[in-house]
């Protein structure tokens, strides 16, 4: 942990946190020992390079688990996502049974997709070219004129099966049949994650943004707190950027943020900021009502939210007290990033694009905790646009803006790569983890990028 | 100039930050004994280590001017420890707040009852030694309408009113009351330094708006504030001052 009072602050912090020994509910509060990842740069290359983007689909996207959609929202036999990573397409289609199956979403006969993106219902599908049927489990129902194939059909008469599950509320496919269970893979996040229940979270918002920058140049974005003072300053009223405590595990990571508190690098303030005033509102609490000082307003929301939860309909027993109001920041590897919070859950899903290592889909999905009793909302529409054509939001437009220039500038002769200090711990573990996948474990050597 | 305020003792309500601590201050350097109050004892034990700098009697206590019992135990134990009263100056504000009616009790307790609860501390004293002088702190933004309809405002210009009503009142008594506005102030952990960072656009758009180009120091404030407390500004009562780089667009006749 680095020395917060050396660092560029007003005031030193001592955060009241959970207490592991105490703590009786699911996630751990420990602190996970930090790797050892030394201090080397971190190449520019693997950003831009097209060598690195087809090691990448070869040793990565095709080889891991990826997040493919929201179960709930296939719950009847014949739903499916459709959904795309860089130059595949995958069906993952609700069986009779209630099971999940995945496939590729081409038709075997002259390489047409069958579905586009997006979410649908069918009783089979029909590829449009030439009326090649198959069945909700993938196989050819008919295949027209197939006395005209001297071959016969296709091996087996079937769309190869992809290796598919559900796990918390979404669904997560490979496109490596020999994956490993999915279970080891996610390990250890499940106990971190379940306890949010995301099942009783609804669609908020869905987005797809086009975005001018390598994938990876997104994941490191929402890696580090260290940017918070750079391009969100209006946070600094809203979240302590300083005492931050990240975890390394695996391939996976986290760090946790206090929220509903001031940072030690502003004066603190007379008057409850604004956002804060909005976290407390929210919870139910009247900031005009409120007679504590505001460095215990944190501390106050969580006695709050534990009391008067369960008559809010909301049931906060799963969680520990600094989840009431922090942000656990989690990233599943490769390109998941997740803001779980009790009342809501904002994550982004970041993928590569299919031919250009210079761009990227930026995937914005946020969930919100229904009420108990409440009806279920109408689902949001999905929306798609290119950075720029509209905003997200004011904190993800300011992530968003840097973007396309640090795209730019990591191409330049003059920059040999990422200079990574210990705020930025979780991205020197991700390129690790990278690194590991790419070279094999520990065998990157320096002349790699 | 000589302010004359050497040897005197004043009493600053809210003078451990901003503007406050500024008049505060100024006063001490000017020769003045302070008592000074803030809500958080922290705050008040800074602010007095402060000032003691200046080698006046600087003393401070932590009281919530919102409970008026422990605040008029706060004002009798300055009177009595500082041995009198020559100026007194309530700077104290809940700030601002749309929504829950809440923030009208707040305001009203804390910038309107405040400045009401020292002042009747201090007129008996004041009378009896036949001189004294108060300066009550009101806002441009009572005279222009400013961050949609509230308490803050609304209480806030109930003083100057009540500034001109002590001032007719009390001249008899060699009492002098005088009224300050001061326009935006800025200063580290005040709600523009916030303004700054969380609404930087709306901040921008208050600096075009500013003939100077810039908000206001709690020390300009502070030094208007002070001059119509002294003896200086003795001719001075009932008065109204706008000290706001000529923010306000209203013609101040």
């Amino acid at each position: 942990m680095w020395d917060t009072a050396r660092m560029d602050v007003k005031r030193v912090v001592d955060v009241i946190r959970v207490d592991q020994a105490a703590c009786t509910t699911r996630t751990p509060v420990e602190k996970a020992p930090d790797p050892e990842l030394g201090t080397d740069v971190i190449p520019a290359a693997r950003y831009y390079s097209e060598e690195f983007m087809k090691l990448e689909w070869e040793r990565i996207w095709t080889k891991v688990w990826l997040l493919g959609g929201r179960a709930d929202d296939i719950p009847e036999p014949g739903d499916y996502i459709c959904t795309d990573i860089g130059k595949e397409s995958v069906l993952i289609v609700r069986q009779h049974d209630g099971t999940l199956r995945a496939f590729p979403n081409v038709c075997l006969h002259r390489g047409n997709r069958l579905r586009p993106e997006g979410l649908g219902n069918a009783t089979e599908f029909r590829c449009m070219y030439h009326h090649w049927t198959y069945s909700l489990e993938g196989v050819i129902e008919r295949l027209p004129d197939l006395c005209t194939f001297a071959q016969g059909g296709p091996p087996g008469m079937t769309l190869p099966s992809l290796p598919c599950t559900e796990w918390n509320s979404f669904v997560w496919f490979s496109l490596n049949p020999e994956i490993e269970p999915f279970d080891d893979y996610i390990a250890p996040l499940k106990d971190h994650l379940e306890p949010y229940h995301p099942e009783r979270m609804a669609w908020k918002r869905d987005v797809t943004v086009e975005w001018d920058c390598n994938w990876k140049a997104s994941v490191d974005a929402f890696n580090e707190t260290y940017h918070v003072q750079g391009i969100h300053p209006q946070l600094l009223w809203y979240l302590d950027d300083v005492n931050v405590q990240i975890d390394c595990y695996e391939r996976h990571n986290r760090y946790l943020i206090p929220f509903a508190t001031v940072s030690p690098r502003v004066a603190m303030p007379s008057q409850i900021p604004p956002a804060i005033d909005e976290i407390m509102r929210h919870a139910g609490m009247d900031p005009a009502e409120y007679e504590g000082r505001i460095s215990d307003i944190r501390r106050d929301v969580q006695l709050f939210k534990r009391k008067h939860g369960a008559s809010q309909g909301k049931d906060y027993s799963a969680l520990n007290d600094d989840q009431l109001t922090d942000d656990y920041h989690y990233m599943i590897f490769p390109n998941i990033a997740l803001n779980v919070h009790a009342d809501d859950v904002l994550m982004f899903r970041q993928r590569p694009h299919a031919t250009d290592p210079n761009k990227m889909l930026y995937d914005v999905w946020v969930f919100e905790l229904l009420p108990e009793g409440e009806e279920w909302p109408e689902r949001v529409k999905h929306r798609r646009f290119k950075h720029g054509d509209r905003s997200i939001g004011q904190v993800l437009d300011q992530d968003a803006f840097n973007l396309p220039t640090v795209q730019l500038g990591m191409q330049s002769d003059n920059f040999p790569g990422l200079w990574i200090g210990e705020q930025e711990l979780r991205i020197r573990h991700f390129h690790k983890v990278l690194d590991d996948y790419i070279y094999g474990p520990g065998g990157k050597s320096p002349d790699d990028i | 100039m000589d302010l004359g305020l050497q040897g005197k003792k004043a009493i600053v309500v809210g003078g451990a930050r901003g503007i406050g601590f500024a008049v505060a201050e100024v006063l001490a350097r000017e020769g003045c004994d302070i008592a000074l109050s803030a809500r958080g004892e922290d705050s008040v034990k800074d602010a007095v280590a402060s000032l003691s700098r200046y080698g006046t009697k600087v003393i401070g206590k932590a009281v919530n001017v919102r409970k008026a019992d422990e605040y008029k135990e706060w004002l009798a134990w300055a009177i009595e420890t500082l041995e009198g009263v020559d100026v007194v100056i309530p700077l104290t504000s809940a700030g601002s707040g749309i929504g829950s009616e809440k923030y009208w009790s707040n305001a009203f307790e804390t910038d309107v009852m405040g400045p009401v609860r020292a002042v009747e501390a201090a007129i008996p004293h004041m009378t009896e030694q036949g001189s004294g002088s108060i300066v009550l702190v009101a806002t441009t933004s009572a005279l222009e309408a400013m961050g949609g309809p509230q308490a803050y405002n609304a209480m806030k210009t109930s003083l100057i009113t009540y500034g001109k009503q002590l001032a007719l009142a009390h001249g008899k008594d060699g009492i002098r009351v005088n009224v300050v506005s001061p326009g935006p102030v800025e200063f580290e952990g005040g709600n523009w330094d916030m303004i700054k960072g969380t609404m930087e656009k709306f901040y921008a758009s208050q600096l075009r708006q500013q003939p100077m180009g810039r908000l206001g120091k709690p020390e300009e404030i502070a030094r208007a504030i002070v001059f119509l407390a002294s003896e200086a500004a003795s001719w001075c009562s009932g008065s109204h001052l706008v000290v706001d780089g000529a923010f306000t667009n209203r013609t101040h006749f």
